[in-house]
């Protein structure tokens, strides 16, 4: 218990080996890490990497298929209501009553987590000139911006003085302009609040301001450092050209030069070397197809997504539709039916064949 | 933190429930207006059909227990069922994370839903007096009490079909493979004495059915003697109170142990 304790001060969010199935799909496959206190620390990935799945598991919103999680000394599934006691929560998608004002909005808040009145009207006030939202109190949900609304949740997350703030994709579907304002006051809080902040985002530049990041893809985090350390596992600067005849250019440059680090993505090639503005004029003369386009610049970590996966982050996008289904409908009536969750139910079928 | 009454987020969670009832001020006038209108145009139509010589009663006196209990019923069901919609886009998440029991979440939104269909039963039995039935203050709370013990039962059902409905796009056929049959086989528009033996066996097994009998003997209790009544109702009062308070034990322990699975 005193180790648990001792390890607390440093470590609040640890998780070791923790995975999450949905029948035969593993959403997050044994994953680890932990985080500090006082951090930002990011998730980067691409739509359905795992991200949303491994918050909602934090969030103590899904159970865990395997592993286990301490949350500011807790344990996620043993003791999950102390563990949304010390957790602050934005979500992916608006969720406000629309019909309520502002401040209703915080006062619903307010009482479910046990606030006395005392200190919601003290801290009402503070969280709402924080996000710049005091004058606007009385307003109705309704008349609000996507951008306030935003401010709002982040405002109503910090109400109950959480130790860890939760931000699933905070700045989705905004303008770049909110976005940064948006930025500017999760920095303000940290700064204030001394909270550790665990984010998720699909953003290439948000991730950068994190102190950490992982890279999560297909439920695996492959990459776990600060931006700048990962950024430096590809040495120096980065070359992205294309020719017309690509193979040509390809079997030309290697014979000239052998140690080239030179690696074909699409319909572009990409050579990795340390000072790219000299190797430049000497790469133009070897090439003998004609070149379409040539890009010199330093890596982002998007390259470093690029070189761990093979992939883009944003690269294949578009969301399967559900479709309606009989079985669950029968399911519903049948009183008789044990209530299996549909992973059991899945995992069932797959064993029978 | 200090922690405060353990009871407090039941009560925000109720509170909620009432205020957006009110603020939705054409939800508010709907529910209200469309089951009078129901009792003005389409009573006072069917009134025509069966001549007052045949019946031995006013037609729309036997209409208004069934609409009464008819239109509160698919209030709590619509704010009870929603948590479906909720729970994917909505407000529910937000209670979900919240350091909230799992118990007073559910009973704050049936508690809540009942709520608002009690306010509703009160406005519409203010009407009854105008329709020509007799009311005596014993009568009105009895009323009152019988909406209550039928609104909490069925408002308990919603949540527990909408616990176990595993998709959104269900819903629609949810209800009308479920809610239709049961509102036409509650005896609210027709009496379930006379129809063919299959459908009364059926009707056993709806709580509505129940309900809306218990309301008729209450209400008409001075209007109409008790042998027509008698031939109107398929369960004497006795029969329906016990069954909807056995009714609305049994689903709240059921529902309970299906919404805390479906919550976590």
């Amino acid at each position: 218990m005193e180790n648990n304790q001792a390890n607390n001060s440093l470590e609040v969010i640890k998780v070791e080996n923790l995975s999450k199935h949905f029948g035969p799909i593993k959403a997050v496959d044994q994953i680890s890490f932990s985080v500090k206190k006082g951090e930002i620390f990011g998730f980067l990935g691409p739509n359905g990497a795992g991200k949303t799945t491994t918050i909602s598991i934090l969030c103590t919103l899904l159970k865990p298929t395997s592993g286990k999680v301490t949350i500011d000394g807790y344990d996620l599934v043993k003791q999950p209501h102390l563990v949304r006691k010390s957790i602050g929560l934005v979500f992916q998608e608006t969720i406000l009553d629309n019909h309520l004002t502002a401040e209703e909005n915080l006062y619903f808040h307010a009482m479910l987590y046990g606030l006395s009145r005392r200190e919601f009207l003290e801290r009402k006030r503070e969280v709402l000139k924080l996000c710049e939202l005091w004058e606007k109190r009385k307003w109705k949900i309704n008349n609000f911006s996507g951008g306030m609304k935003r401010r709002l949740e982040i405002a109503r997350a910090l109400l109950h003085f959480p130790k860890i703030l939760f931000l699933d994709e905070p700045t989705i579907g905004l303008d770049p302009q909110t976005r940064n304002k948006i930025w500017d006051y999760i920095f303000a809080i940290r700064k204030r609040e001394n909270m550790t902040i665990f984010l998720t985002t699909q953003y290439i530049n948000e991730a950068e301001i994190c102190d950490r990041i992982a890279i999560i893809d297909h439920g695996k985090i492959v990459a776990l450092d600060s931006p700048n350390n990962l950024k430096k596992m590809i040495g120096g600067d980065l070359i992205i050209f294309r020719t017309e005849n690509n193979d040509l250019a390809e079997e030309e440059l290697k014979k000239a030069f052998p140690q080239l680090l030179l690696k074909r993505i699409g319909k572009e090639l990409k050579i990795e070397i340390s000072n790219g503005d000299e190797f430049l004029p000497k790469l133009i003369k070897v090439v003998t197809p004609r070149i379409t386009s040539m890009e010199l610049r330093r890596p982002t970590l998007e390259d470093v997504f690029l070189e761990i996966t093979g992939r883009r982050i944003r690269e294949n996008e578009g969301e399967e539709h559900r479709k309606f289904d009989l079985e669950s409908l029968i399911a519903l009536l049948n009183p008789f039916e044990p209530l299996l969750p549909k992973e059991e139910k899945n995992n069932h079928q797959n064993n029978q064949k | 933190m200090k922690t405060q009454n353990p009871l407090f987020p039941l009560y925000i969670i109720w509170y909620r429930e009432i205020i957006l009832y009110f603020r939705n001020i054409l939800k508010f006038f709907t529910s209200i207006f469309a089951p009078i209108l129901i009792l003005v145009f389409f009573g006072s139509g069917l009134k025509t059909i069966f001549p007052a010589d045949i019946l031995n009663y006013d037609f729309v006196q036997f209409f208004f227990p069934g609409i009464l209990g008819l239109s509160c019923i698919i209030m709590v069901l619509s704010s009870t069922i929603s948590i479906v919609w909720d729970k994917e886009f909505g407000f529910l998440k937000e209670m979900l994370v919240a350091p909230v029991k799992r118990s007073h979440i559910a009973f704050g939104k049936v508690l809540g839903a009942t709520t608002t269909a009690l306010i509703e039963g009160f406005l519409i039995l203010l009407v009854a007096p105008y329709l020509g039935i007799n009311l005596s203050l014993k009568i009105f709370l009895e009323a009152i009490g019988l909406i209550f013990l039928l609104c909490y039962g069925v408002a308990c059902f919603g949540l527990y079909l909408a616990s176990r409905l595993s998709r959104v796009e269900s819903f629609s056929i949810l209800t009308q493979l479920v809610i239709a049959p049961m509102v036409f086989l509650s005896g609210a528009f027709y009496s379930l004495k006379n129809v063919p033996l299959w459908m009364i066996k059926i009707a056993h097994y709806n709580p509505l059915a129940y309900g809306i009998d218990a309301l008729r003997w209450s209400i008409l209790s001075l209007t109409v003697s008790y042998e027509t009544l008698s031939n109107l109702t398929l369960f004497s009062f006795q029969q329906a109170l016990l069954f909807l308070i056995i009714f609305d034990a049994l689903i709240s322990f059921l529902t309970l142990r299906v919404f805390k699975r479906y919550l976590r």
